[in-house]
C-alpha cells in the first residue's frame, strides 16, 4: 500500500511541479464540446465515447484539479476531479496506452488549442513513474537500453546482413569498390537504421546504400550505434530515453561525421531531432535531418538521376504522423514522389490532416490491444482504397508495419514500399 | 455607485485578482526551452495560430460542425458585449433607441445559441458522458447573465437582478472551465510555438 502512495506522489508531482507553463495550460483549456471526437479514429471507427480525445485529456486533468486546485480539493465533485486510485489507474492505461497513436490529429482540430496528444504523454509519464506501462511496450525499451538496438540484434548478426547486402550492391552496380561502409570516422554522413530494416526488410538499406552510391556520398554505418527508434519516447520514461539518445549522440561525436541522418522511421526522426537535444538538455554540433529530406536535396540538386518511367505503377503516399505533422516533413516526400513515379495520386485527406495508420505510439508494440488496432485502421485501409494505388510508398518502418498488415487483412492488393525503396528503382547509374 | 453595483464590481475585483494570479503564474513558469535546432518561423507561426488557424475552413471542429461553431461564435460575442455593458451600466451609459434595439436583437440570438448549446448538452449522449456539474452550471450562469443584460438594456429597472447574477459570475468564473477565457489565449500561443518551432505552421499544403 505504502508502495503505491510513493509511486502516486511521484506521478502527482509531474503535474504539481511543472517546469514551465505549457503543462498547466493545456490542462486547464478543454471546455468539453466534444468537437474533437470526430477527429480521432478510435472514436470514428468504434463510435465508443471513451475513445473522445478529450475524455483522454479529461483523465488527466481531473486528477490535476483534484490534487493540485482549490476547486478539486474542495468541491471535487463540481469539476468531476479524480482521485489517483487504481481505478482511475486502470483507465489511464487503457486509454493512454491502449486508445492513442499519439499521432496528435485532434491536437490540430481541437477547438480551444489543447495539446491533446502532449497531455496523453504527460499520462504516460505518469504510468512510467508507476511502473505501469504495459510489459510488451516496456520490453522493446529495455531491449534497446541492454543490447542497443530494440530487437536484440547480435552485432556479428547485423554486419553478416551487411556484408551480404554489399555484396549485392557491388553485382547491382557492377562495381566491386561498392561498399556498405562500418565504422569510418570524419564521414559527412553517420546513417541510422530502423532494426526491423536489418532484421525483416534488408531491401531498404540495400536501396539507402545504392543511392548514396549514385550520390557519391561519404557516409558510414555504425556497429556500436545504428537505431533511430526511441521507444522510451512512447512510454515517456526520460531517464531511459536520455540513455538511448546519449548513445546516437555519443556516436555521432565519436566517428566525427558532420550530418546524422536518421532513417525512415517517423518516431525515430522526432525522437532525436526534436526531443534529444531536450532530453539531453544541449543543442547538437552537428546536423541531424531525415532520409527524406536528404533524398529531397539529391534530386534537387542533381545529384542522382532518376526515370521515373521505371515506376509505372500508380502509388500513394503515407504521411508518417511523427514525421509530417509532428516534424514538419511535408513538402520534400511529395517532391521526391512527383520526380520518381508516373503515376501519383495523394490521399484524401493527407499532409498535416492525415489520418495515423494506427500503428503509432507504440501500438505495433503492445499485442494486448492488436484488436484494436486493426479495428482502427479500417479508416487507413478505405483511404488506400479509395486512391486505387497499387503501391503505398512511406517513409516510416513501423508504418509499413502497420500497413503490410492492413493489406493483408482488409485485402488491398497493395505492395508497400519505402521512399528510399522507389528512389533506388528509379535511380540511372551514370 | 449603488450598493447592489458596488457588490457586483467587488466580486468582478476578486475576479480579476483570481485571474491575475492564474496569468502571473503562466507568465512566471514560462516557455518551454527547446534546445532543437528551430527550422520554423515563431513570428509569423504565433499569429497564425491565433488567426489562420482558427478559420473555420481548417479545423475539422468547426467544418463538420457549423451549427455549433455558429452557436459558439455568436454565443462568445453574446458573452463579450455583456460585459462591455457591465462597464458601461457601471458609468450610466445611455444608448440611442436604434442602438438598444440592436443590442436587444444581439443578445437574444446570443441567448438562443446559449440554450442551444446547453440543449446539445443535455441531449447528446457523448456531451452528457464528457460533461461535469460545471460543464453545466457554467453555461446556465452565462446565458443567465446575458438575459439579465438584456433585461438591463430594456430597462434599468431590472438593475439589482442584473447586478446579482454579474456578481455570481464573476465569483464564478475563476472556478471552472470559464478560466478558458484566460487559458485559450495561453494554448493558441503554445500551439503557435510548438508548430511554429518545427516548421508545420504557418500551413503550406492545404487540406
Ligand atoms: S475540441 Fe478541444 S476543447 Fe473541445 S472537448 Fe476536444 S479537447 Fe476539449
Ligand atoms: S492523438 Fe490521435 S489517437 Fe490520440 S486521441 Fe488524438 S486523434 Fe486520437
Amino acid at each position: 500500500m505504502d508502495n503505491f502512495k510513493n509511486k502516486k506522489d511521484k506521478a502527482i508531482r509531474i503535474l504539481s511541479e511543472p517546469k514551465d507553463s505549457k503543462l498547466i495550460t493545456h490542462l486547464n483549456s478543454c471546455v468539453h464540446c466534444g468537437l474533437c471526437a470526430e477527429s480521432c479514429m478510435y472514436y470514428l471507427a468504434t463510435n465508443d465515447e471513451k475513445y473522445i480525445p478529450a475524455k483522454k485529456v479529461d483523465i488527466i486533468s481531473s486528477i490535476y484539479q483534484r490534487y493540485c486546485t482549490f476547486t478539486g480539493k474542495y468541491f471535487p465533485v463540481l469539476t468531476g476531479s479524480k482521485e489517483l486510485d487504481e481505478e482511475t489507474k486502470d483507465e489511464m492505461i487503457d486509454l493512454l496506452f491502449g486508445a492513442c497513436t499519439l499521432c496528435g490529429r485532434c491536437t490540430k482540430h481541437c477547438s480551444i488549442g489543447v495539446d491533446i496528444s502532449y497531455v496523453v504523454r504527460t499520462g504516460r509519464q505518469m504510468l512510467s513513474e508507476m511502473d505501469m506501462v504495459p510489459a510488451t511496450l516496456q520490453s522493446t525499451v529495455n531491449a534497446a537500453v541492454q543490447t542497443g538496438n530494440n530487437m536484440s540484434i547480435p552485432t556479428e548478426e547485423f554486419t553478416d546482413t551487411l556484408a551480404w547486402l554489399e555484396d549485392e550492391l557491388k553485382n547491382e552496380v557492377n562495381d566491386p569498390m561498392a561498399a556498405i561502409p562500418l565504422n569510418v570516422t570524419n564521414t559527412n554522413i553517420l546513417y541510422t537504421l530502423n532494426p526491423r530494416e536489418p532484421k525483416f526488410f534488408p531491401l531498404s538499406i540495400s536501396a539507402m546504400a545504392k543511392v548514396f552510391y549514385a550520390a557519391k556520398e561519404s557516409w558510414t554505418l555504425s556497429t556500436i550505434m545504428y537505431d533511430v527508434t526511441n521507444y522510451a519516447y512512447f512510454t515517456s520514461n526520460n531517464e531511459e530515453a536520455i540513455i538511448i539518445a546519449q548513445r546516437l549522440y555519443d556516436e555521432m561525436l565519436n566517428l566525427n561525421s558532420n550530418r546524422c541522418i536518421l532513417a525512415e522511421c517517423g518516431h525515430g526522426s522526432r525522437a532525436f531531432r526534436w526531443e534529444a537535444p531536450n532530453y539531453l538538455r544541449k543543442k547538437f554540433p552537428f546536423e541531424v535531418i531525415t532520409a527524406v529530406e536528404l533524398l529531397a536535396e539529391y534530386i534537387s540538386s542533381g545529384r542522382i538521376k532518376l526515370d521515373k518511367e521505371l515506376n509505372k505503377e500508380v502509388m500513394t503516399l503515407h504521411d508518417p504522423c511523427n514525421l509530417v505533422r509532428e516534424g514538419g516533413v511535408i513538402e520534400q516526400q511529395r517532391y521526391i514522389m512527383k520526380n520518381t513515379v508516373c503515376n501519383f495520386v495523394e490521399m484524401t485527406p493527407h499532409g498535416t490532416e492525415n489520418f495515423c495508420c494506427g500503428g503509432g505510439g507504440g501500438q505495433l508494440a503492445m499485442s494486448e490491444y492488436n484488436e484494436r488496432r486493426m479495428k482502427i485502421a479500417e479508416i487507413k485501409a478505405e483511404q488506400i482504397r479509395r486512391t486505387g494505388a497499387k503501391v503505398v510508398v512511406t517513409p516510416c518502418h513501423n508504418c509499413v508495419d502497420q500497413l503490410m498488415q492492413i493489406d493483408n487483412k482488409f485485402k488491398l492488393g497493395v505492395k508497400i514500399k519505402t521512399l528510399a525503396e522507389i528512389v533506388a528503382d528509379a535511380i540511372i547509374l551514370e | 455607485m449603488k450598493f447592489y453595483q458596488l457588490v457586483s464590481f467587488t466580486a468582478f475585483l476578486i475576479c480579476l485578482i483570481s485571474l491575475s494570479y492564474h496569468f502571473f503564474r503562466l507568465v512566471k513558469l514560462g516557455s518551454p526551452k527547446d534546445y532543437s535546432s528551430k527550422i520554423g518561423n515563431l513570428y509569423s507561426a504565433i499569429p497564425y495560430s491565433f488567426i489562420g488557424a482558427m478559420n473555420p475552413l481548417k479545423k475539422e471542429s468547426a467544418y463538420l460542425h457549423y451549427p455549433t461553431y455558429a452557436a459558439g461564435i455568436l454565443y462568445h460575442s453574446g458573452t463579450f458585449i455583456s460585459f462591455i455593458l457591465y462597464f458601461l451600466f457601471l458609468f450610466s451609459f445611455s444608448f440611442s433607441d436604434f442602438l438598444q434595439y440592436i443590442l436587444i436583437c444581439g443578445l437574444a440570438v446570443s441567448i438562443a445559441s446559449g440554450i442551444g448549446i446547453f440543449i446539445k448538452r443535455v441531449s447528446l449522449k457523448k456531451l452528457r458522458y464528457l460533461s461535469c456539474p460545471d460543464d453545466y452550471i457554467s453555461n446556465l450562469l452565462v446565458t443567465a447573465f446575458q438575459i439579465f443584460t438584456l433585461l438591463a438594456t430594456i430597462s434599468e429597472s431590472n438593475a439589482t437582478y442584473y447586478n446579482i447574477g454579474a456578481a455570481l459570475l464573476f465569483l464564478y468564473l475563476p472556478l471552472g472551465k470559464l478560466k478558458h477565457s484566460l487559458y485559450f489565449f495561453a494554448a493558441r500561443f503554445h500551439l503557435g510555438y510548438y508548430y511554429g518551432w518545427r516548421g508545420i505552421w504557418p500551413v503550406k499544403n492545404h487540406k
